[in-house]
């Protein structure tokens, strides 16, 4: 005879392994024979909300509908140097646009792709619109509209007979009372059902359950608020948690209520009090580190993606931005061997060979640039990126004064991606050091589209 | 292009302000009588006109043109004049001739329909046009502008003629540039220095000026004058960048590097971008032997302007002193992909190969240099010098020979030439090795020749004791070639005063590097 195993430990053994959808079929199970099982029903919630979540610190991109209709903006024409606004407005140590290319947007090129690695706001709302959605601009219209419907019809999937909890039908008030389901329900029904004004009301019927002295209640109700874009009423939940517990996550929540604030330097006194509490946390250093790279601030940002790596020797992103800030201040040996480094982590892409030719070649490697190169080719997952390494290539056949090679290689970037305004630009160049007047204004012709339809400056 | 846009830009300006002035009165003054009611808004168009608020201007005109059924001269005008600051020349153009049929009797509609054509680029149809002009009303900017219409034309003669004319009704420092612009495009150095002379004596405090006219006498190689006038250029306008570099590398043909630096670090403040001026920090650095600062510098210049030559000279010349014969080897070959008539390339570059050991290529580069070069001396020097070591003794006697000759002609064709000691004394070894010393055609004495021999047969323990840098091994394999092959590269180094003064003319290099902003190579987001 086979002894069984008590069917909720065997679920709590599963969750605890990572099975979450196993797990939750087993709660079902258990709640068929006995629908009042808290401790069942509290465990499936926390599974089910396990298999969609996703960490709410990591950075995430502005919409255009929140860029428009911002009205938290303090000042319409913010003094340089204290908006992520207004791209071009460096204060100094960073190298200018001339030595450093700029993304579309008009931002130094960093040396990792995030999503707020775009940002720098279009103008106006037509011009918003009017941004083509290639892959390089892509900007979701409005970010509820993305990411978190998608969650939100996912649950819909996994349980075919409707939704677990029928939240319209949930007595929230009842459910405050209760701390230990209270917090799992919350959970599930911010992640999974994504209904932020359900949850906004059972946190606010918690916290006041809790006599306000729950730092996690708080936190919970400004995240609520940021997601529905009460950014001040977030901004004082957090603070607020901040007073009773002083948490890591807290501190990134209100970095970012800053962020969207438009108020980098009030985000950068914050994290430098995270860091008082919490020394050298990397989390908090990155965050340094990446606000300072917006504001083209890049010496300051290095220095702290500097102390990133002391305690982290591992962290691919402050590598990979370390390495680039090097390469753009003439100092390709040293960025070799930071991709070098990358390259002996594991990473294998790409863009990383395609970084590691350009050091070679700049650091007059020549024996292993067109190899890395060739590797590039090789490793390209789109046209995109196969079009950027012949792009490079072009420069070093520039590079080695082959102006005919060069020539082929601009020409077959834009065999691969035909918006490619910079290669565009360089034929031009070429066609007018050959005296081709007609050839020049044929590119610049399509040079001139293409920046209008990116709305360049 | 750019000289081209600028005067443009110069001349619109003192076209646009006078007619504007002028004709807001003549409508008043002149047609009250006639047609009160279509003029009566005159005011209003000028208002706006001048308050740059060219929305309502517009609005206002085109009310205005229905009311009066296109008839209403000054409001035309102005359409045309919003038209030209649009960039929209050939509506403008239309718009004028319309104003000058409606008015035929004034020379202001007549000069701007000419201005368009001008802008046009139809230099022959302005001319007719400015003629007519001349005929109404003779004036300073009629002349001015006919002559820079002939200078476009390549008609000196008649250019020349207009703008001394439109000097003599009025002096103005943009016919004076125009005047200098044209002689220097007749290749009339002189008369071009006469032109800027007496235009700074007329407004002695035009920095532009001035600077033109140390650059010109420093092309005329009159260092003493083309000090004085940069000298003056900089104390009116401390920053101005054309005069620092020319100041920057004069000083550094002198050696005089620290002053140099100090000069080009305000330069580098009002423009970092400039591939001249990070040429010659780099070359300051090499003469104080700062040689890693220095490739820096040169490279952040190649990586702005990647089709200058001057550039890449200097970085294989650094490099070869820094005895990296490989990384010399690829910036040398590069500027010659972009400047293959230049024989001291392939000097650099055969001294390169000759270090990588390549002796059939280096052979060939200096056939090259030779056939290129056909006044330097220190090209046969250094071939011969590659000869002997190779054994070749007849070949670097023939060349030995042909450098004597070389020197012999420069010196008969001007009597003040030094000579680079450090290529006397090779020349000298060299003569002393090969045995055709006795007929020296230095000046020096051929005193003490045989303790010269003895220095060239115990040549090889003394390289040995010089501290070789990093590639030893290939140092030391070397036998006595060593000795001979060190110091050609220091005798190359002769040609080392040119570089730094190569790229002095700030003006070169404006034209291309105007689209290249983006012309940076990126590395991308990962």
């Amino acid at each position: 005879m086979v002894l069984d195993m008590d069917p909720l430990f065997l679920a709590w053994s599963y969750f605890r392994r990572r099975k979450f959808q196993t797990c939750s079929e087993l709660c079902s199970e258990i709640l068929e024979k006995s629908p009042y099982d808290q401790a069942a029903w509290s465990l499936k919630t926390r599974a089910l909300t396990e298999i969609v979540y996703v960490d709410e610190v990591d950075v995430d991109q502005e919409g255009i509908a929140e860029m428009m209709l911002d009205d938290h903006a303090i000042a319409q024409v913010a003094r340089p140097g204290t908006s992520l606004k207004l791209p071009g407005t460096s204060q100094g140590g960073g190298p200018s646009p001339a030595v450093r290319p700029v993304t579309h947007a008009g931002r130094p090129i960093t040396g990792f792709v995030r999503p707020s690695t775009q940002s720098g706001r279009p103008g106006t709302m037509e011009q918003a619109i009017k941004t083509p959605r290639t892959a390089h601009t892509a900007r979701p219209v409005s970010s509820a509209s993305g990411r978190y419907v998608r969650l939100g019809t996912a649950s819909m999937l996994t349980s075919p007979d409707g939704p677990f909890i029928n939240l319209s039908r949930l007595n929230l008030a009842k459910y405050a009372q209760k701390p230990n389901l209270s917090k799992a329900l919350f959970e599930y029904i911010f992640h999974h059902e994504n209904d932020v004004k359900n949850a906004l009301e059972l946190a606010a019927l918690s916290t006041e359950h809790a006599q306000f002295k729950d730092w996690w209640w708080k936190v919970q109700l400004g995240k609520c608020y940021y997601r529905l874009g009460l950014l001040r009423e977030a901004e004082k939940q957090f603070k607020s948690a901040l007073k009773q517990q002083d948490m890591v996550d807290t501190f990134l929540f209100l970095t970012k209520v800053y962020i969207r604030l438009d108020q980098p330097l009030a985000a950068l006194n914050l994290l430098k009090q995270g860091l008082d509490v919490f020394p050298r946390e990397v989390t908090l250093l990155t965050g340094i580190a990446r606000i300072y790279e917006e504001m083209n601030n890049i010496t300051s940002a290095t220095e702290y993606y500097k102390e990133v790596l002391k305690q982290d020797n591992t962290h691919v992103e402050a590598i990979a931005c370390i390495g680039s800030n090097h390469f753009y201040t003439d100092q390709p040996e040293i960025a070799l061997r930071f991709y070098r480094r990358l390259l002996q982590m594991g990473v294998y892409n790409c863009q990383l060979y395609n970084n590691l030719g350009l050091c070679c070649f700049y650091a007059q490697q020549y024996d292993m640039t067109l190899s890395s190169f060739e590797r590039a080719l090789s490793l390209a997952a789109n046209d995109e990126e196969v079009a950027d390494v012949w792009y490079n290539l072009g420069h070093v056949a520039i590079g080695i004064g082959d102006s005919n090679l060069a020539y082929q290689c601009f020409k077959l970037a834009l065999a691969n991606n035909n918006d490619h305004a910079e290669a565009y630009n360089n034929l031009a160049v070429l066609e007018l050091r050959k005296g081709r007047i007609e050839q020049v204004r044929f590119f610049s012709g399509y040079l001139y589209g293409i920046l209008c339809m990116f709305r360049l400056n | 292009m750019a000289e081209e846009e600028e005067a443009v830009a110069a001349a619109r300006e003192t076209s646009l302000q006078l007619p504007v002035s002028t004709d807001y009165k003549r409508p008043r003054s002149k047609k009250v009588q006639e047609l009160p009611i279509l003029e009566r808004r005159n005011w209003l168009i000028h208002l706006h006109y001048i308050q740059k608020d060219y929305e309502t201007c517009k609005a206002i005109i085109k009310e205005q043109l229905q009311e009066a059924q296109g008839t209403c001269e000054y409001a035309v005008y102005v359409q045309a004049l919003i038209f030209r600051l649009e960039g929209k020349i050939q509506e403008s153009l239309e718009l004028f001739q319309t104003c000058a049929i409606l008015n035929p009797q004034s020379s202001d509609n007549l000069k701007q329909v000419a201005r368009s054509l001008f802008l046009l680029g139809k230099h022959k149809a302005a001319i007719e046009v400015y003629n007519d002009a001349a005929k109404l009303n003779q004036d300073w900017e009629i002349c001015h502008n006919l002559g820079v219409c002939y200078m476009y034309l390549k008609d000196f003669k008649n250019a020349s003629e207009q703008l001394n004319y439109a000097l003599q009704l009025n002096k103005h420092d943009i016919t004076f540039i125009m005047l200098g612009k044209m002689h220097m495009l007749e290749g009339d150095t002189d008369k071009a220095i006469e032109v800027y002379k007496k235009a700074v004596e007329f407004s002695p405090e035009n920095t532009e000026l001035l600077t033109t006219l140390g650059l010109l006498y420093l092309k005329l190689g009159i260092y003493q004058k083309a000090f004085e006038h940069l000298g003056n250029a900089l104390t009116y306008d401390p920053s101005n960048y054309k005069a620092i570099l020319a100041a920057g590398s004069m000083m550094q043909t002198h050696g005089d590097f620290d002053v140099a630096m100090t000069k080009y670090r305000v330069a580098a403040y009002s423009v970092p971008e400039s591939p001249p001026l990070w040429n010659n920090i780099g070359m300051c650095f090499f003469g104080k032997k700062k040689y890693v600062a220095a490739i820096s510098c040169l490279k952040r210049a190649n990586y702005l302007a990647p089709f200058d030559w001057k550039i890449l000279y200097n970085l294989g010349l650094v490099h070869l002193t820094m005895q990296q014969y490989a990384s010399a080897f690829h910036f040398l070959s590069a500027a010659i992909n972009l400047q293959p008539k230049m024989g001291e390339l392939y000097v650099l570059l055969a001294v390169a190969l000759t270090n990588l050991e390549d002796i059939e290529n280096a052979k060939r580069s200096y056939e090259q240099a030779v056939s290129l070069e056909l006044f330097n001396p220190l090209v046969n020097l250094n071939y011969a010098i590659l000869l002997y070591n190779q054994g070749d003794k007849k070949g670097a006697l023939q060349q030995y020979q042909e450098m004597e000759r070389r020197v012999n002609k420069i010196k008969e064709s001007s009597n003040n030439t030094e000579f680079d000691p450090e290529m006397i004394e090779m020349a000298q070894k060299m003569g002393a090795a090969l045995q055709v010393g006795e007929n020296l055609v230095w000046t020096k004495p051929a005193k003490d020749m045989k303790s010269k021999q003895r220095n060239t047969s115990s040549s090889k323990p003394l390289t040995l004791q010089q501290p070789l840098g990093s590639n030893q091994a290939l140092g030391q394999a070397m036998s006595s070639a060593a000795g001979y092959s060190k110091s050609i590269q220091l005798s190359t180094g002769g040609s080392r005063q040119k570089p730094p003064s190569l790229p002095l003319e700030p003006d070169v290099c404006t034209d291309a590097n105007t689209g290249e902003s983006s012309f940076t190579p990126e590395v991308k987001d990962k």
